[in-house]
């Protein structure tokens, strides 16, 4: 694949040291088959040791990763620079939650409304044709959110107030309402609550920044018709 | 108590935090990155039933399953629980049979040998020309959130986790270890944790960790490309019928499914050079169990660094072992520090269980291990809950 020289521009921003937050460029030849990951990591061993980002999987399997690429949350370990169009690459940290230094933010109250229990695991829609094997009952996998915050960055509502539960935990609650429909009456009313469903002004975004399919905005728009009719 | 300083939040320091803070121990955690930025986090997601080291590493073999059974009653909720077949796809692969049937026998791993017919009515994507498969206990973990809970319960209990945070030094007095030197990555500041016992977990880096205090330890690290393409192929993990070899092994997990591997040794745990001909191999390789995979397109390829214990009487870097060991520095002059290095992340709680049973011999105390049996808290307790 062919090689390309690019600016990799990140939003610089370590408490009382950088701070305001300012940009930082650096210029890096790259091959178009690696990834806005694959540049932070090259930038942090061989340019500026003290770079902050967070990173684990590699690809798209445990939503550390995301950040604002280009001025769209993505996530860095699938952008690839052959998908980036011109030589520069701006780099910023998800909006939505408290800053904690470079592209990291503090994700602690990420997960204060999600449904307790909510469990991660769910049945495959990829059944077998035949009778499944005597050792395994049936087939099984993770839920497709990787809890990346995306959707919670892109959300026009998220952003102006912190009190909206916001587009993941209510994605969250739906799949839990999908999977324990025992539970409707706990759930529904956690969505519907003051800093639930209502405050959703329908903007749609989450559902198009989401990496994994999630489709946030149609769990809200269901948990809204179910309050609705309930 | 003993204050135990942990250097690396990799699968191996999340376990022994969770290990040491059951027994009593007050434990702060290091992690020069964030939780699982090393080496746990980026690998295939395999929890190895043992079968694929029956044959030539029966030791790992035995504790890979041993784990693997823990595993699935305390983190069940990071576990796809779909089993894994072993493909037989060519002659090789069935003169390979006889061998592996005895391998796993010997090492306690219950396999079954299905039919053609039964193998391709499950996994519809196998080669057509398939000659046979054994079905083992073999699972798929997420290789975040699966550590994560190790993580989360620790936290809950007690131990302190300071990510972003790069031990720089070790302060050794009169051959004893007072504690350590950590930069603070987000204030940009160093300061000195005191320690009564430090453990150098740091997987990959371990040997740069130990030579902060003057020593070598036997770690080779040994890097492995990883491809990942964007369909779920299969229910199961499949494995090719034949010795531990490279691009060997497809797991699925959510839409995805996880080709691997390849194995060089190297000096730098930095070094995660991907070459397009590596995955080029993989790919092709792998597409001969699962022959779709060639119309996929590539989603992501990365690679990452194996801690293995280096041994100069393996013939070939296939042959070192993947069992782990635990290394107590008394003898070389530097008491209260221990190296853990080695294993899987299949295996980080035995890892931990063996680490904290030294520091309990070293440190005088009689606790034991309740790590087997506790079912682990949810992985989302790692971060705090906050009061809205
Ligand atoms: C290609 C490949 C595929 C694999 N596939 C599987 C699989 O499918 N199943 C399986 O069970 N195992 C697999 N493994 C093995 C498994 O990933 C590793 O054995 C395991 O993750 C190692 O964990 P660890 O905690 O020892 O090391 P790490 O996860 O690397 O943890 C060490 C940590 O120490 C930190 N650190 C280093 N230096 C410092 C410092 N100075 N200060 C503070 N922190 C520091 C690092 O940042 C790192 O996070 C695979 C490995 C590879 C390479
Ligand atoms: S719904 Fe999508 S964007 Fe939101 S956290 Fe989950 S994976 Fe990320
Ligand atoms: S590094 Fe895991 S989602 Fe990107």
């Amino acid at each position: 694949m062919p090689e390309r020289a690019i600016i990799v521009r990140v939003m610089r921003y370590k408490p009382g040291i950088i701070d305001p937050p300012r940009f930082e460029n650096h210029e890096i030849v790259i091959d178009e088959e690696r990834t806005v990951l694959d540049c932070l990591e090259t930038i942090r061993t061989n340019l500026d040791t003290s770079i902050l980002f967070r990173h684990s999987c590699h690809h798209a399997s445990c939503g550390t990763c995301a950040m604002i690429i280009n001025g769209v949350e993505r996530l860095a370990c699938i952008t690839k620079i052959g998908y980036i169009e011109g030589n520069v690459i701006a780099l910023e940290p998800l909006r939505g939650f408290p800053p904690a230094g470079d592209l990291v933010r503090n994700m602690n109250g990420f997960f204060n409304y999600y449904p307790e229990p909510y469990n991660y695991i769910r049945h495959s829609e990829m059944l077998p044709p035949a009778a499944p094997l005597l050792e395994i009952k049936e087939f099984l996998r993770f839920e497709n959110c990787i809890e990346c915050g995306a959707c919670v960055s892109a959300c026009p509502v998220t952003d102006k107030k912190g009190d909206f539960m916001g587009p993941a935990s209510l994605a969250a609650i739906g799949r839990e309402l999908e999977k324990s429909p025992e539970r409707s009456d706990e759930l529904i009313a956690l969505a519907g609550g003051e800093r639930g469903e209502r405050l959703c002004e329908r903007a749609l975004r989450c559902s198009k920044v989401c990496p994994m399919g999630v489709y946030p905005a149609m769990h809200i728009e269901n948990l809204r018709k179910k309050r609705i009719n309930a | 108590m003993e204050r135990i300083v942990i250097i690396g939040g990799g699968g191996a320091g999340a376990a022994l935090a969770h290990d040491l803070v059951m027994r009593g121990f007050s434990v702060t955690l290091i992690e020069k990155g964030n939780l699982f930025s090393g080496t746990t986090g980026r690998h295939h997601g395999l929890l190895h039933s043992g079968a694929r080291y029956a044959v030539n590493d029966p030791s790992a073999a035995r504790e890979c399953i041993e784990e693997n059974r823990i595993l699935r009653k305390i983190v069940p909720g990071a576990l796809e629980q779909n089993g894994g077949l072993f493909v037989a796809v060519d002659d090789k692969d069935m003169a390979y049979a006889p061998l592996f049937a005895e391998g796993c026998a010997a090492c306690g791993i219950p396999i079954r040998k299905i039919s053609p017919g039964d193998a391709l009515s499950c996994e519809v994507n196998l080669v057509k020309s398939l000659r046979f498969a054994y079905i083992v206990p073999d699972a798929v973990m997420d290789a975040w959130r699966l550590p994560l809970h190790f993580a989360a319960t620790a936290r809950l209990n007690g131990a302190v986790i300071s990510e972003f945070t790069e031990t720089v030094g070790i302060d050794v007095h009169a051959g004893s270890v007072n504690g350590v030197r950590l930069f603070d990555r987000f204030r940009h500041k160093e300061y000195v944790l005191p320690g009564d016992i430090v453990v150098n977990a740091a997987g990959a880096w371990a040997g740069r960790v130990a030579s902060l205090a003057g020593l070598v330890v036997p770690l080779r690290p040994a890097p492995g490309v990883m491809v990942s393409i964007n369909a779920r192929l299969t229910n199961m993990v499949i494995n090719r019928l034949h010795g531990a070899s490279e691009g060997d092994i497809v797991v699925p997990q959510r839409r995805l499914s996880i080709l691997g591997t390849t194995l060089r040794l190297a000096d730098d745990p930095d070094d995660t050079e991907v070459r397009a001909e590596d995955v080029k191999k993989i790919v092709e390789q792998c597409a001969e169990m699962i022959p779709a995979i060639k119309t996929q397109s590539v989603h992501a390829a990365w690679s990452a660094a194996r801690p293995l214990i280096d041994d100069p009487k393996a013939s070939n870097a296939q042959a070192i072992s993947r069992t782990f060991d635990c290394f107590d520095h008394e003898g070389d002059g530097v008491n209260g520090l221990i190296t853990l290095i080695g294993g899987k992340a299949t295996t980080l709680r035995a890892m931990a269980e063996k680490t904290a049973d030294l520091i309990c011999r070293k440190t005088g105390r009689d606790v034991h291990c309740t790590t087997r049996e506790i079912v682990l808290s949810d992985y989302r307790n790692t971060f705090r809950r906050e009061a809205p």
